[in-house]
């Protein structure tokens, strides 16, 4: 079910991913579209549907999601990231990640928030787009610090952002870098026109 | 740049991390005198050489952690083991 803003609830129900089947508009505004084109592409991909789950290390949720701190991987259609000791985070398809979350046992210090219209999420993709990040981040994005399918919380911009590497696979089969960040929804216009100038000069 | 060493990230700019401050016990709000606690919110130690403190680590992991500090050099460490509090715990 499609809501428009018109009729979207004034409240929201608490139910996990409820909120999911919501349309998203992204409030990013892209003024010059051939700037998000090039070597280095800069994509929105907002819409995604995204979940945030907290769980201490004793939970059956921290099992059932596993992985190590600070890596991620594809399961299926959906993408699980353990950003933090205690959080990680899933996206992909609304019914894909409502189907993963509705299966997490939340006993004990767990918890799950839909983080669909909080966050955004945008992909830097390219050859270059570890120089285009080192310009406004201060991680190490050299292959042996960042390999593809690790995570980190950092700064970029400024902005507190999670960042992700998760190469896509182009059109002739080659592994292309690319990296998901997201930051908070009031910051994206100011992070995505940061991340536009820094990636310029690489076409 | 400084690189502090998080028990969670590894070493990170420190602009991605709070200083919070010298470490030291906290006395028992009911059994210190004025005088044990006064000394506790207002006066540090300031050593010339190795110091324990507190950082946080904001933009990566979020936890507090503890490590030493050389005042004189400004080397970084993570404490040692015994009595190692680190982000996990």
């Amino acid at each position: 079910m499609l809501v428009s803003w018109n009729t979207m609830p004034t409240s929201i129900p608490k139910e996990n991913g409820s909120v999911a089947d919501i349309q998203f508009e992204s409030p990013v505004i892209i003024v010059d579209p051939a700037a998000a084109c090039g070597s280095v592409t800069l994509t929105d991909e907002s819409s995604m549907t995204k979940a945030s789950v907290r769980a201490a290390d004793d939970t059956a949720a921290a099992s059932a999601l596993g992985l190590a701190f600070g890596s991620a991987e594809h399961r299926g259609d959906v993408f699980v990231a353990r950003i933090r000791p205690d959080e990680w985070m899933v996206f992909g398809a609304a019914d894909m990640v409502v189907a993963m979350i509705a299966e997490l046992d939340l006993g004990g210090y767990a918890s799950t928030v839909d983080i669909t219209h909080s966050r955004l999420m945008f992909r830097v993709t390219g050859g270059e787009a570890a120089k285009a990040m080192e310009k406004v981040c201060s991680l190490d994005f050299s292959d042996h610090m960042a390999p593809n399918g690790s995570c980190a919380g950092a700064s970029v911009a400024k902005v507190g952002c999670d960042v992700i590497r998760d190469d896509i696979v182009g059109a002739d089969g080659a592994t292309i870098r690319s990296y998901r960040i997201l930051c908070d929804r009031s910051f994206g216009q100011y992070l995505f026109d940061a991340l536009v100038d820094a990636k310029a000069e690489f076409g | 740049m400084l690189l502090v060493p998080c028990p969670n990230c590894g070493p990170r700019n420190a602009t991605d991390m709070n200083y919070r401050g010298e470490a030291h016990s906290r006395p028992d709000p009911d059994a210190a005198t004025k005088e044990e606690w006064r000394t506790y919110l207002y006066l540090r130690d300031n050593p010339s050489g190795w110091l324990r403190e507190n950082w946080y680590c904001s933009s990566g992991c979020r936890r507090h952690f503890q490590l030493e500090r050389h005042t004189l050099t400004g080397e970084l460490r993570n404490p040692p083991l015994p009595g190692r509090k680190t982000a996990g715990a």
